[in-house]
């Protein structure tokens, strides 16, 4: 039996968790109270309840615009880096490559480096080289943040799964490509589902590299976000987040259902 | 079914070498046991005959094939591991009609019947439909044993499969092993560091020491006759008593180092030191004054039918298994006889 934990202790476990959510909480209560307001100023506790707003948003073409740009480069993102990510996680488990060691550290490394650094010199590079940014320059760009998360989902799942699969599969008759497919590949469906998951909010949400390989048509919605709260601040900024957060919870709960889903169905 | 050659295989990783030129031939239909301790290189034999690891040098034959060049996957094989190295997302008539798939054996029906087949063999027809996460420790290990002789393979390679079963459960395997290999007949290749395994189980057992071979034979030959002090200490658990032997008018005597004589049937053994083996359920014990060795119990291990002594002899331990007819006390004197017969002399 563990022994019991003092009640002093217990009590200040119990106020550091109540803080904790406070302020991971606050803001989302924040924000979407204010989504629903009246008034034409952004103020809490919010004036009255109007759906205006979110008439405001879901009819803006700015807002729409952008959110169309993040969504296609989030989607193009989510996808290359999952398959970026995924085949460097299988080479980087095989550890045969030379240098293995050297290389796992080189694809964590957008993980640590300070995204503003990356993202001037990724303008400073692209200028200079191809001349004017692009959807191509941000959906780069975007790839090289989220690649890390890929490979470290992925690493994960395969560090927990049996070495000799795959000897196993040879000594069945299994060639290279059958292997692949029929042992490596669904062995690393957990954590490139997780990571997929993990790279499309990372290029959703991403507001540094988007605002400094920005152009006028190229507005991703972070920073037609942060631009409407600088210059003409209204509870529209409210609405739009308050819809990103519920469709985040609901991809949440969706990929939560299926990987989840598959877990279950393993145990 | 299927011969199987090894021709004076070396084996090193970088400047170790493992296995040192070990030559081997496989009768069709033999069941052939690895034996040895870790290390001995038994395991890296078996995956060069399997191609999951290459040759230093010599050769491989399968069928009278050279097989020495050819990936596992083009060699027709099938090995059973230690983990079972199931595939955790297929069910297990999926994991069973694996190799069938990728060897394209047959169409869909002849290979679910095939699977059927190997289910109902290891008795799992029942379970087919779960996922291998489902099952217990000793029903995986008979999905992995039916996914490896669903394909009937040519060699059927058992790298220590019984190892992460409890007692109860290893002993069942052996019965059920022993039944498959008679029906099927196939060529088998066993691992294992158990020599009571691989007594139970072979037709011929190859002894394994620091990477060449240290003895073969039927078990029945191995147990009774083994070659060297390393083969007696390992197959029945001998002590191994120093002693220098003596021939006196067609008897044979050896005197053990504080002077105590034993009569022994070691006529063909040259004169001089020598290494006595003496197992531990051929010695027996009897009240002190006897015509056998005079020892002194240090410690007793009761074992429910049987006990095992540790006695001190001649300035050094010895074991024995005695039975509960007459029991001997700590720091007791006691005499230890042994059939002449039953003594093995060892060269130094």
């Amino acid at each position: 039996m563990v022994k019991s934990v003092p009640t002093a202790v217990r009590v200040l476990a119990s106020v550091l968790v109540a803080l904790t959510m406070l302020v991971l909480l606050a803001p989302l209560v924040v924000v979407i109270g204010v989504s629903f307001s009246e008034s034409e100023f952004i103020a809490f506790p919010p004036k009255g309840f109007s759906l205006r707003w979110y008439e405001g948003v879901l009819t803006s073409n700015t807002y729409l615009a952008s959110a169309w740009t993040s969504l296609q480069i989030a989607l193009l993102v989510t996808l290359t880096a999952t398959l970026a990510g995924g085949a460097a996680a299988v080479a980087l488990h095989r550890g045969k490559l030379p240098f293995s060691g050297a290389l796992a550290t080189f694809f964590l490394s957008p993980l640590v480096l300070p995204t503003i650094i990356f993202a001037i010199g990724m303008l400073m590079f692209w200028s200079r080289l191809f001349g004017q940014v692009s959807l191509l320059t941000l959906w780069l760009s975007h790839s090289v943040v989220a690649l890390p998360y890929v490979i470290r989902t992925t690493l994960a799942v395969l560090a927990e799964s049996d070495p000799f699969l795959e000897e196993a599969a040879r000594t069945m008759g299994a060639g290279r490509l059958q292997r692949l497919g029929f042992v490596v590949l669904p062995q690393c469906v957990p954590g490139l589902g997780a990571g997929a998951f993990f790279a499309f909010n990372i290029s959703f949400d991403e507001a540094v590299l988007s605002l400094f390989l920005r152009k006028p048509d190229l507005t991703t919605l972070p920073v037609q976000i942060y631009g409407q709260l600088e210059f003409s601040p209204d509870p529209s900024v409210a609405a739009v987040s308050a819809i990103m957060i519920f469709l985040t919870v609901l991809m949440i709960v969706v990929i939560d259902r299926i990987l989840g889903l598959q877990r279950f169905a393993r145990s | 079914m299927a011969t199987v050659r090894l021709n004076a295989i070396h084996k090193s990783f970088g400047a170790h070498t493992v296995i040192h030129g070990v030559s081997l031939d496989i009768a069709s239909g033999e069941f052939v046991s690895l034996l040895g301790a870790s290390g001995c290189g038994k395991t890296t034999l078996l995956r060069i005959v399997a191609g999951l690891e290459s040759v230093s040098s010599g050769g491989v034959e399968i069928d009278g094939r050279n097989v020495t060049d050819l990936p596992p996957e083009q060699r027709d094989i099938a090995m059973m591991f230690q983990s079972y190295a199931l595939l955790p997302h297929l069910s297990v008539a999926e994991n069973v009609r694996f190799p069938l798939r990728m060897r394209r054996l047959g169409t869909r029906e002849q290979q679910r019947d095939r699977v059927r087949t190997a289910l109902d063999t290891v008795q799992l027809a029942h379970l087919a439909d779960r996922r291998p996460d489902q099952l217990s420790g000793g029903q995986q290990q008979r999905v992995a044993l039916a996914r490896a002789i669903v394909s009937t393979p040519k060699v059927l390679l058992l790298d220590e499969p019984l190892s992460n079963l409890d007692a109860r459960l290893r002993e069942d395997m052996q019965v059920e092993l022993i039944d498959i290999h008679k029906r099927l007949g196939l060529t088998t290749i066993f691992v294992t560091h158990d020599q009571e395994e691989a007594l139970s189980l072979s037709n011929r057992i190859i002894l394994l020491n620091g990477g060449h071979i240290e003895q073969q034979g039927t078990p029945a030959d191995i147990y009774a006759q083994p070659g060297s002090a390393f083969a007696s200490s390992f197959l029945g658990a001998a002590n191994l008593v120093p002693a220098t032997l003596a021939h006196a008018g067609g008897s044979t005597i050896a005197t053990l180092a504080d002077g105590q004589r034993l009569l022994v049937a070691g006529g063909q053994v040259p004169a001089g030191a020598t290494t006595l083996a003496l197992r531990q359920e051929d010695l027996s014990l009897a009240a002190p004054g006897g015509a056998g060795l005079q020892a002194c119990v240090r410690t007793r291990v009761y074992l429910g039918s049987r006990n095992r002594y540790v006695l001190q002899l001649a300035g050094m331990e010895i074991k024995v298994l005695a039975g509960n007819e007459q029991v001997f006390t700590d720091g007791a004197m006691v005499s230890v006889s042994i059939d002449p017969a039953r003594v093995r002399c060892l060269a130094r």
